[in-house]
């Protein structure tokens, strides 16, 4: 399966870590703190956050350090995606309480984040700002809070009064939605008034002040249901009645996200809860004049950030005596998945947002929640959604569908699009500006895209929307330049990045959705100039690039047969020889069977056809056209050309660096006036050169595509004569040296795509058979003969042996060197070998090369399906041609060669380590 | 110092302040970096637990300016300048390392045998 948008899910979580950990700033303030005397040790910090008793040492308090912290905070705003906003934009540096702490929490909860969606971040503000205006002994114990948990509570407890009296600075943005609508109660499961509700402080004198703010919980609320009871804040995030299920503390056990979050987390509430007034008179005051906080005291249940906060909560809370009869409290839960999913259809606006967000919230690599939403038929609503006018609303709701969608299990995938989610994403798309709703839904489509059945259905809803909205405006193309302006620059976007992602996965859905794509109006003329400016600006590494540069390839795969008109440029010489079409197909047939000779020696034949013609076309001009072409049409004009070889020169990304040799394979394939062209023109451009440099990548794929790409180059007889000079020496030192693989240890796919090379490369030239054996390439191949594991190795091994052995000029010296026939000779295990291996005889050297260069994609490695595409493509086209042959078979066997999970997401989310010098 | 959701979490970490070399153009600070929530966290050497997708210091060059500064191969970043380093992708932390207008960057590090040399120095954590 295609790679999905995994970065379109982290954005939010790991948005929402990395504000959390913004504080981290003012952390490192106060580790400067930490240095001054009384800390054991001034540069280690130690947290423990086992109970209440904290072993660090309290630092001293500076006004230096207030400042320090306030300053810092407002630097770090961080947009969704981790990183910083431009100042003023975000929402931390414009958020500040204006009437109390408490207000200023509620108002945080909700609407502070631009991505409401992580609520992990959303309580990381609450408890920044609570903390901002307390003593630095809180703020210390945020620092602390980063690698543990409670027991630096205990410190920032005791001198919660003292951070009562301070105001914190009043900032001019008030969250638009404070509104007694925001608040959402959730039936209270049972009445139990005997406790008093007590935020989650560990112990200590805090507690008791703490609870002295009780009286607030019993303001009116606005809307509530008449048996709800009310809260305040601190107690909602007790963790009371958890769903374990449900809880994010199950989720914390995301790799990596633990530290960082974890850590903090217990802070949150610490911090938070000293804001609150210590007087319990105060605390009504303030309540008096804003009735509704309590409001939105109360809607915890509806807030995404309540799963994290709680389970956040209990896992503190388990310390802490005290939190245990708190959490013996039963008023207050979180509301379960289908009382989230009944949120959805609340009548009022923010209650539907806010459930929908708390569904991303707790969907987040939770396969189990996501399925459980689609079994509660939460999907459905998620969709309808989407269609809400108010932008909250619709944005969450896509957030949510953006995480249910992603992963491996492909129902939940099918839910979106069994009620028409494509098509609701797509007319949301043309309806939103919002950018930020527009990476969500292209994330959402990438990640439906990666599913076989439903690309078609995104080809015909979305394809020219997306072209429209995103591809070509992003692109920097236009229809008709302005002569006087500069050409624009493609922009790098999320969007764009996402929905070229989507593109990429679609265009690999066999021939009619390459017609669709190739025939979109201004698809590949966009994607050219994107491309054109990625070169232009050297900024080849990105993943819109490679996203392009895959699309490209992939429309360039059979062109030859596929555009319309194609058969107007058939090669007339190709027409004639023998071993056209038809014949092929026979070879095609014969393969795996018998070594098929016949069939080679017609193959021969077409070659050394091709390679007379080929002459011709050295000196041959470019047709000259009448009027620029466009469309489908750029793709395989010898301009191209230039562009693949830059991206081939410049890119450092393995994919993109594969990708543009696929294209070049693709369009040097076939016999058509076109492909002539391209190969004359990548000797032309000195691109030989630039691919054989290639063989020597560390990258088993590249290498791959390389090789397939010189190999059909090497249809044109000059290029072959080159390649056969040049290029042996780094082809045969690919190859595995009997039982030992080379240090590459490049894959059976890989060996098999340059023995098939070096093969072409020799056949009809006994010049380049005497480069071989002056390579010292015999004994390797012989040793691959006879030894190897793979059958399909052995054979090609074979095929390049009996060739070369076939030069009865060469014999002399082969004898020299020590070998004899008998070297040359397929073993006899060769065909059981292959049985055993299962796979079908298509890599066989007699095949007809075009189809084999089909094959050689689709053998590509599969991780990376979603790079190639390859895969499916061959499959359908092979069934086209070979109806002997059963297309699921061989489905069947790609899957099972490897394991199902790399299927999934191998080939973008997990790069090679990347390692970097700073 | 590997995390188990709803255990308590003990981290030591120490802070590293590295100035960075100049070098024509460039500023070095004299290590790579690993890791990154887009990375593959099985194939990090360094860290106790495989699913750890923090950024980890690969490389040290000898008698540069981090290893002047006492930065240890292995070690785990997990601040730099106050950016949290625990959940960035490898080209945020790169990036964030790399600031051209930033002479100086402080770390928080931790690392294995700094956790242990408080363990021995502090004692016990308090256990309830």
């Amino acid at each position: 399966m295609p790679a999905e948008v995994k970065q379109e899910q982290s954005p939010s979580n790991a948005t929402s870590l990395a504000m959390m950990q913004e504080p981290q700033e003012v952390v490192e303030e106060t580790v400067t703190i930490e240095e001054d005397p009384g800390t054991p040790t001034s540069h280690v910090s130690v947290v423990t956050s086992d109970d209440g008793t904290t072993r660090r040492t309290e630092t001293k308090v500076t006004k230096t350090v207030k400042t320090v912290t306030t300053r810092t905070v407002r630097q770090v705003p961080l947009g969704p995606d981790g990183l910083p906003l431009p100042e003023g934009s975000s929402p931390l540096g414009s958020y500040t309480d204006s009437i109390d702490r408490r207000y200023m929490k509620n108002g945080s909860d909700r609407f502070i984040m631009p991505q409401a969606t992580s609520t992990l971040t959303r309580s990381y503000n609450n408890s920044y700002n609570d903390s901002y205006g307390d003593t630095h002994e809180s703020q210390y114990v945020r620092h602390y809070g980063l690698h543990d948990g409670y027991a630096d509570l205990t410190d920032n407890y005791g001198s919660l009064s003292r951070g009562v009296n301070y105001r914190p600075p009043r900032y001019p943005y008030m969250p638009n939605s404070y509104r007694p609508e925001n608040s959402y109660t959730l039936p209270i499961r049972k009445d139990d008034y005997g406790h008093v509700a007590q935020p989650q402080v560990p112990m200590g004198s805090s507690t008791v002040d703490l609870n002295r703010s009780q009286p607030e919980r019993f303001q009116p609320e606005p809307y509530g249901l008449e048996d709800d009871r009310r809260s305040l804040g601190p107690e909602e995030e007790e963790p009371y009645e958890l769903e374990p299920d449900y809880s994010t503390a199950n989720r914390r056990t995301l790799p990596g996200a633990n530290r960082g979050r974890t850590h903090r987390e217990p802070l949150r509430d610490g911090p938070r809860v000293r804001g609150y007034p210590d007087d319990p008179i105060e605390a009504e005051l303030i309540d008096e004049r804003h009735p509704y906080i309590h409001g939105m005291y109360s809607a915890p249940l509806a807030q995404p950030e309540r799963g994290s906060m709680a389970s956040l909560d209990r896992m503190g809370g388990r310390r802490s005596p005290s939190i245990d009869s708190i959490r013996k409290d039963p008023r207050w839960r979180d509301p379960d998945l289908p009382e989230v999913i009944a949120m959805l259809g609340h009548p009022i606006d923010p209650v539907k947002s806010n459930a929908a967000a708390y569904l991303q919230h707790l969907c987040y690599e939770n396969d189990k929640i996501k399925k459980d939403v689609r079994q509660l038929k939460g999907i459905p609503v998620l969709v309808g959604l989407l269609d809400h006018p108010k932008s909250e609303v619709h944005r969450k709701a896509c957030g949510a569908l953006r995480n249910i969608s992603y992963g491996k299990d492909n129902d939940n995938k099918v839910a979106i699009k069994n009620c028409d989610g494509i098509p609701a994403l797509i007319r949301l798309l043309r309806k939103t500006n919002d950018m930020e709703v527009r990476e969500l839904i292209t994330g959402t489509l990438w990640n439906l895209s990666s599913y076989e059945p439903l690309k078609m259905v995104i080809i015909n809803h979305g394809l020219q929307t997306m072209t429209n909205e995103v591809i070509i405006p992003h692109s920097g193309w236009e229809h008709e330049p302005n002569e006087d302006s500069k050409p624009r620059d493609a922009e790098w976007t999320t969007v764009f990045k996402n929905t070229s992602g989507c593109l990429r996965n679609v265009s690999s859905d066999g021939a009619e959705a390459r017609r669709r794509l190739r025939e979109c109006e201004g698809l590949v003329d966009a994607l050219l100039h994107a491309l054109q400016s990625a070169v232009g600006k050297k900024d080849m590494d990105n993943k819109s690039v490679e996203n392009c540069v895959c699309i490209m390839r992939n429309l360039s795969y059979q062109v030859h047969k596929e555009v319309p008109g194609a058969e107007k440029f058939q090669d007339p010489s190709t027409l004639q020889a023998p071993g056209s079409a038809g014949p092929q197909r026979k070879k095609k047939d014969d393969a795996g069977c018998f070594g098929g000779k016949k069939a080679k020696e017609e193959w021969f034949n077409q070659g050394r056809k091709n390679g007379e013609n080929d002459k011709n076309y050295d000196t041959l001009d470019l047709p000259k056209r009448t009027e620029p072409s466009k469309g489908f049409e750029l793709l395989y004009q010898p301009e191209v050309v230039r562009l693949y070889l830059s991206l081939l020169t410049e890119s450092q990304n393995y994919n993109t660096l594969e990708a543009a040799a696929g294209a070049l394979q693709n369009l040097s394939a076939g016999q058509w006036t076109w492909s002539n062209y391209i190969r004359a023109t990548v000797r032309k451009e000195k691109g030989l050169p630039i691919l054989v440099e290639l063989l020597r990548s560390d990258s088993d794929k590249v290498v791959r595509a390389v090789a397939i790409a010189l190999r059909n180059l090497s249809i044109d007889r000059r290029n072959k004569d080159l390649i056969g000079s040049y290029a042996m020496r780094d082809l045969v030192s690919n190859l595995p040296s009997g039982q030992q693989r080379p240090a590459k240890n490049l894959e059976e796919d890989t060996v098999v795509a340059i023995l098939n090379t070096i093969h072409e490369i020799v056949t009809d030239s006994s010049e380049n058979a005497r480069s071989l054996i002056q390579a010292q390439a015999i004994e390797k191949l012989v040793a691959i003969n006879r030894t190897s594991q793979s059958a399909r190795e052995t054979k090609a091994a074979s095929h390049v042996l009996q060739t070369v052995w076939s030069y009865k000029e060469l014999r002399n010296a082969l004898t020299k060197d020590g070998w004899n026939k008998s070297h040359f000779q397929p073993t006899v295990t060769a065909t059981p070998k292959s049985t055993k291996n299962g796979k079908p005889g298509y890599d066989d050297t007699t095949l007809p090369l075009m189809e084999k260069n089909q094959d050689g994609y689709s053998t590509i490695d599969q991780r990376d399906k979603d790079c190639k595409y390859k895969t499916g493509d061959s499959s359908v086209d092979l069934t086209e041609r070979e109806p002997l042959k059963n297309d699921t078979n061989r489905k069947h066997y790609i899957r099972s060669n490897r394991p199902a999970v790399s299927l999934v997401d191998a080939c973008d989310v997990k790069p090679q380590p990347v390692d970097s010098w700073v | 110092m590997s995390f188990v959701p709803g255990q308590p979490v003990i981290a030591v970490v120490e802070r590293i302040e590295i100035k960075k070399l100049r070098h024509g153009d460039n500023l070095i600070l004299g290590f790579s970096i690993g890791g990154g929530i887009d990375q593959d966290p099985g194939q990090n050497p360094f860290s106790e637990d495989k699913t750890d997708k923090g950024i980890y210091v690969t490389r040290i060059s000898q008698g540069g300016p981090a290893d002047e500064a006492g930065l240890k191969m292995g070690d785990k970043i997990m601040q730099v300048n106050g950016w949290d380093m625990t959940v960035v992708t490898h080209d945020e932390a790169r990036k964030k390392l790399t600031k051209k207008k930033e002479d100086v960057v402080r770390l928080l590090v931790t690392r294995k045998t700094l956790e242990e040399a408080v363990k021995h120095s502090k004692g016990k954590y308090p256990r309830p």
